[in-house]
């Protein structure tokens, strides 16, 4: 059975594959066909608008919605839960839809909950 | 032009030409049929209309075009020619070309502008063949510093993950690469690697324009994956499965659309946002940070992450379509044979230009309003490129958790209410089969 189950997903690789393919054969063909001119030292520098860099690339920066991205973690997760029950909605009783109604209930106020924290000063 | 040279003769040439087919030709006879012959001797062959497909049925099949058909369909029906050519990624490869330059004209045209013109003599449809051959002609500059496997492995990454969405995506009953138990989670499974690959990118640049772009495209993800899985609830529940064919199916009598518009409109907006399309493409942001991701981009890594964000389009559009706007179903207008008669006649040509066992009229409608709808789609998503300026990233971060997960809420209770007020559902008025 989990052969089978994983046997589904087969198909999905071979356009993965195809993408590889075409990706890798491009790219080659670019570099065979491009033409490459000699070294020179700006030629290369990452694109600053034309003024030469200052300082690394990849350095600290400042995103200010850090809470946003917790919120993401929990609730993205709940919301891939419900489909759980979307599926199997018409296969059990009514009286299920409830505690779905109390879980939504929770889902929501803690939201809210969070979406008033995040938008407070002073504690990010 | 200063490539031809002076000694140049249209004799010579048209005569190198000729010795070329024939070298091809004597390579072809002297080696490739032998080979074809020796491998077709080892491989197991299938069984096409009650006889074992032998290579020299293969060849006498392919002398009598009237006995070609069995094969064809033989071949249009394995895994590998829906991987490759149908559903899957030719196809979509096909459709995500087209979708590009149509957006240029059509955004050239609502702008006022003419658009592509030069290549090719009636409006520049030739502009994608010239623009390919740039690319793979251009030189492919790697920034000092960058992280490099990273650098060459994410547009091939980026590719193949978007032709891995669009393999999940039926275009009719049965016409699907991968028809998967939990379509609609693999989908969204899938769209989850973008992000991903769009950070590594900007990281492995070594640039800061690049690396800001790619924060943005992570949190525009952020703010809008919640209210995109959650735009889909409702069809799921009418239809009771994540198989996207039975969703599709679900709708044969009402489209989705007219019980849950509001999550439609959501969806919408929140593919917009998937796709990095404006108005929200603060991740390529031109006017604020030069390229965005893409700054330090040239030559063919462009054109195929160019590539794979047009198929992705393409892949939003059809699951807009399944979704929410009865996936295949539109009206028969397609006759039941091509040439009436043909089937019954003995007449080997008329089977032939009729396509006798090869055509499906119901099929065939089935794809065609489903590439009409798709269009449709597609062209919206175009069109709300050319009027629309681009959001703010505060703005957008509170559009994605105040306002659009509130409204698939709203429309998921409407759904509820209707099916518990025997509206929906099995035994309900309008029900489903």
């Amino acid at each position: 059975m989990a052969g089978e189950t994983a046997s589904q997903f087969l198909p999905i690789l071979y356009p993965f594959g195809l993408g590889i393919l075409s990706g890798v054969i491009s790219i080659v063909l670019s570099r065979i066909l491009s033409q490459r001119r000699r070294y020179n030292p700006i030629k290369f520098l990452p694109m600053e608008c034309g003024q030469i860099p200052t300082g690394e690339g990849r350095s600290h920066f400042m995103m200010q919605y850090y809470s946003y991205i917790l919120m993401f973690v929990v609730f993205d997760v709940m919301s891939i839960f419900l489909y759980a029950w979307a599926v199997t909605f018409f296969s059990i009783p009514k009286e299920a839809t409830l505690p779905m109604m109390g879980f939504l209930g929770i889902m929501f106020a803690a939201m809210g909950y969070a979406l008033f924290l995040s938008g407070r000063k002073g504690i990010w | 032009m200063g490539s031809i040279t002076p000694d140049f003769r249209f004799g010579n040439f048209a005569g190198s030409i000729v010795q070329l087919v024939l070298v091809v030709v004597a390579l072809l006879t002297v080696l490739i049929l032998p080979i074809i012959f020796f491998t077709l001797f080892f491989v197991p062959l299938p069984v096409v209309n009650g006889q074992v497909l032998t290579p020299y049925l293969f060849f006498s099949m392919m002398v009598d075009p009237s006995r070609t058909l069995p094969i064809i369909k033989f071949l249009i029906h394995t895994d590998y020619f829906r991987a490759a050519v149908f559903p899957g990624f030719g196809f979509s490869a096909l459709i995500a070309a087209a979708t590009i330059f149509i957006e240029r004209k059509l955004l050239a045209k609502m702008q006022l502008r003419i658009g592509p013109l030069y290549a090719g003599k009636i409006e520049g449809i030739f502009q994608l063949v010239a623009d390919g051959l740039k690319l793979i002609a251009k030189e492919i500059i790697v920034p000092s510093g960058a992280d490099k496997p990273i650098f060459w492995l994410a547009p091939i990454l980026f590719v193949s993950t978007s032709a891995a969405v669009v393999s999940l995506i039926p275009v009719a009953s049965g016409w699907v690469v991968a028809n998967v138990n939990v379509g609609l989670i693999a989908i969204f499974g899938i769209l989850g690697f973008f992000p991903l690959i769009t950070l590594l990118f900007s990281w492995a640049s070594n640039s800061k324009y690049p690396f800001i772009g790619g924060l943005r495209a992570l949190h525009q993800m952020i703010a809008f994956e919640i209210p995109f899985f959650l735009s889909a609830l409702p069809a799921v529940i009418l239809s009771g499965s994540l198989n996207l064919s039975d969703i599709a199916r679900s709708q044969n009598i009402f489209w989705n659309i007219f019980v849950m518009p509001i999550n439609a409109f959501v969806f919408y907006i929140s593919s917009l946002a998937e796709l990095e399309r404006i108005p929200f493409d603060l991740p390529e942001a031109e006017s604020e940070i030069v390229a965005g991701w893409l700054t330090e981009t040239s030559g063919m890594i462009f054109g195929l992450i160019q590539l794979g964000s047009y198929l992705k389009l393409y892949a939003l559009s059809a699951l807009f379509v399944i979704l929410f706007l009865g996936g295949w179903y539109g009206p028969q207008i397609f006759p039941h044979e091509l040439i009436p008669g043909a089937s019954a006649s003995n007449i080997s040509l008329l089977k032939i230009f009729g396509l006798v066992g090869l055509y499906n009229a119901v099929t065939v409608n089935s794809i065609f309003w489903f590439m009409v709808k798709t269009f449709v789609i597609i062209l919206l998503m175009l069109i709300t490129r050319g009027i629309n300026p681009r959001i703010r990233i505060d703005i957008l971060l509170h559009t994605g958790w105040y306002k659009l997960i509130v409204l698939t809420f709203i429309n998921l209770f409407i759904v509820l209410t209707l099916i518990y007020g025997g509206i929906l559902g099995p035994g309900g008025m309008i029900s489903p089969k």
